[in-house]
């Protein structure tokens, strides 16, 4: 099988992975989109980076599929010259030269070599220092040097695990702006991060795990946006009900809560079906910091549960 | 992306560490070593009859056996040292049909315990040769012998190199990689000729020792064949294991 057109979504469907009895990824189904820039959430352990790993062939599915415009990376016909890689913060040899780190890619994706000043340039790493041993570099230019790694092939897909880790403000404003030049030529970029505070300003869509399983996905306005605010003398009794009713309810208060994942007017006529009083209810837009702490956190059967 | 790729590829990973120069210091000490012993050293007796023939100087010089063990450690340092950095995902990702990167990697592996040999090996017989002059003995090795003597060290090398990325890539942990080598290479042939006298001649230093010519408990050619299939066997070993198992 081979990619029907330019365009590279990455298509996770059903995918389960097992390290011994521990299932690490649990029936993950969940698509990226060209042309978009996606955040791949979740706490640590959640199962990002091993579906990162599947999806590049570095590890093998118990079940399900993981592919990258249709095709398994292995099949793809250039996997690096398509796929560009951050996977590992520190995946150097410690005595080798930045430089001859991206040269020995090249070498092995039949790359040109003057792709390496050109990445080196792009990732912000000057001359002087990719020449010196990667066992004296910062973390943030270790993370501009895995990132001009990844760019070698200039590749329409970017999977990126935690790229912005490490890096100093400007550095993290060099890579939104390239990761969002990349989005805007039709490009698939799958970013992993735990800064929060940057996706939201970076990302378009994004897609929440937790235990190894998608908590949601969506667009990011649809997941900050869907909150709403409610003020009720019953708050226990209506958390259950919307509870029942699919919503992930959190106490905001004595007498409030936050809803996530029904509408206003489903949480009303909720309400008024059960004889529920409302004092409030209204929009409440999140922070994505709040609304991943909310999807993510156990409940306190759930965490007596684990 | 062709297999030549990634033999260069691989070829500049072993030659953009210090790594290299590590090993070639230690080919310069036991070279030194011998040229010393050549010089200063004695029998029991007090004479000089262990360079007193022709024999005697091509056994001296015959450096396979030491080509064999140098190397492994290299080729397992070499592979697992991939894992120990990590620098194995970008290897994978570049070649995700694993079976070309490996070989890609024990070819290159291979030529570096092959020169590893023949470095060794030079250094060995010019250390000796500039010590003769100091003794009553001259250099009586013939340039036939002192080839055979080159060959059967890069042989050896290659072979030893392949073995030990052998088990570095099924180890992935350096220290335990070494280790396995020294057990396969050193230790535990003569617990295992112990228990099996006729598995003597088969070891890969009684091989190295074989085609140098300076013994003779098999024929070389089968020597020959016996020392490639020391490199040959592990490696269809490290096919299977790394299909299937996660790289990380």
């Amino acid at each position: 099988m081979t990619p029907t057109s330019a365009k590279h979504p990455l298509i996770v469907e059903g995918l389960t992975k097992r390290y011994g009895r521990r299932t690490v990824v649990d029936g993950l189904t969940f698509r990226v989109e060209p042309g978009r820039i996606t955040g791949f959430l979740g706490p640590n352990g959640s199962g990002k980076s091993t579906t990162m790993k599947v999806l590049l062939d570095l590890a093998a599915a118990d079940h399900g599929t993981a592919t990258i415009g249709g095709c398994r990376y292995r099949d793809l016909p250039d996997p690096a010259g398509t796929v560009g890689v951050v996977l590992e913060p520190n995946a150097f040899h410690p005595g080798r030269s930045g430089r001859n780190h991206l040269r020995i890619i090249a070498q092995a994706t039949g790359q040109p070599t003057a792709r390496v000043d050109e990445t080196l340039a792009t990732a912000g790493l000057d001359p002087e220092p990719a020449r010196r041993r990667v066992g004296t570099y910062s973390l943030g230019m270790k993370q501009r040097l895995s990132l001009a790694a990844a760019l070698l092939g200039d590749p329409p897909v970017l999977v990126l695990d935690e790229p912005a880790n490490g890096l100093d403000p400007q550095g993290i404003r060099d890579l939104r702006d390239l990761l969002r030049a990349r989005a805007a030529r039709g490009h698939t970029v799958l970013v992993s991060s735990h800064l929060l505070a940057e996706v939201q300003h970076l990302v378009d869509d994004v897609v929440v795990i937790n235990q190894g399983r998608l908590v949601t996905s969506g667009t990011i306005e649809d997941l900050t946006g869907s909150t709403a605010q409610v003020r009720t003398p019953s708050p226990g009794r209506l958390a259950d009900l919307l509870g029942a009713a699919g919503a992930t309810v959190r106490n905001s208060g004595a007498d409030a809560l936050v809803v996530t994942g029904l509408r206003l007017d489903q949480i009303g006529d909720t309400a008024h079906a059960a004889g529920v009083a409302i004092h409030e209810l209204s929009p409440h837009a999140d922070s994505l910091e709040d609304v991943f702490l909310a999807i993510t956190t156990p409940t306190p059967q759930e965490g007596t549960q684990s | 992306m062709t297999s030549i790729n990634h033999v260069r590829s691989e070829l500049r990973k072993l030659t953009t560490t210090r790594m290299p120069l590590a090993f070639l210091a230690v080919l310069g000490v036991l070279a030194v070593i011998n040229g010393v012993a050549v010089a200063a050293g004695t029998d029991m007796d007090g004479s000089k009859t262990f360079i007193s023939t022709a024999t005697d100087q091509q056994s001296l010089m015959a450096f396979a056996a030491n080509a064999l063990t140098i190397a492994g450690l290299f080729g397992a340092i070499a592979a697992a040292r991939e894992f120990g950095n990590n620098t194995v995902i970008a290897t994978y990702l570049s070649a995700p049909r694993r079976s070309r990167a490996v070989v890609a990697q024990l070819t290159a592996i291979g030529l570096g315990g092959a020169i590893i040999g023949l470095v060794g090996t030079s250094l060995t017989a010019v250390a000796v040769a500039a010590s003769l002059p100091f003794t009553a003995y001259g250099f009586m090795v013939s340039a036939g012998g002192v080839a055979q003597i080159i060959a059967a060290s890069a042989l050896a090398g290659a072979s030893g190199a392949v073995l030990g990325a052998v088990i570095g890539l099924l180890v992935r942990n350096t220290g335990g990689a070494v280790t396995g080598t020294v057990v396969t290479l050193i230790i535990a042939p003569p617990v295992i000729v112990q228990l099996s006298n006729s598995t003597a001649p088969w070891f890969p230093n009684a091989l190295a020792n074989v085609v140098s010519g300076v013994a003779d408990t098999s024929s070389v050619p089968a020597a020959i064949a016996a020392l490639a299939l020391w490199a040959l066997l592990p490696t269809l070993l490290a096919l299977w294991a790394v299909q299937r198992r996660d790289v990380v």
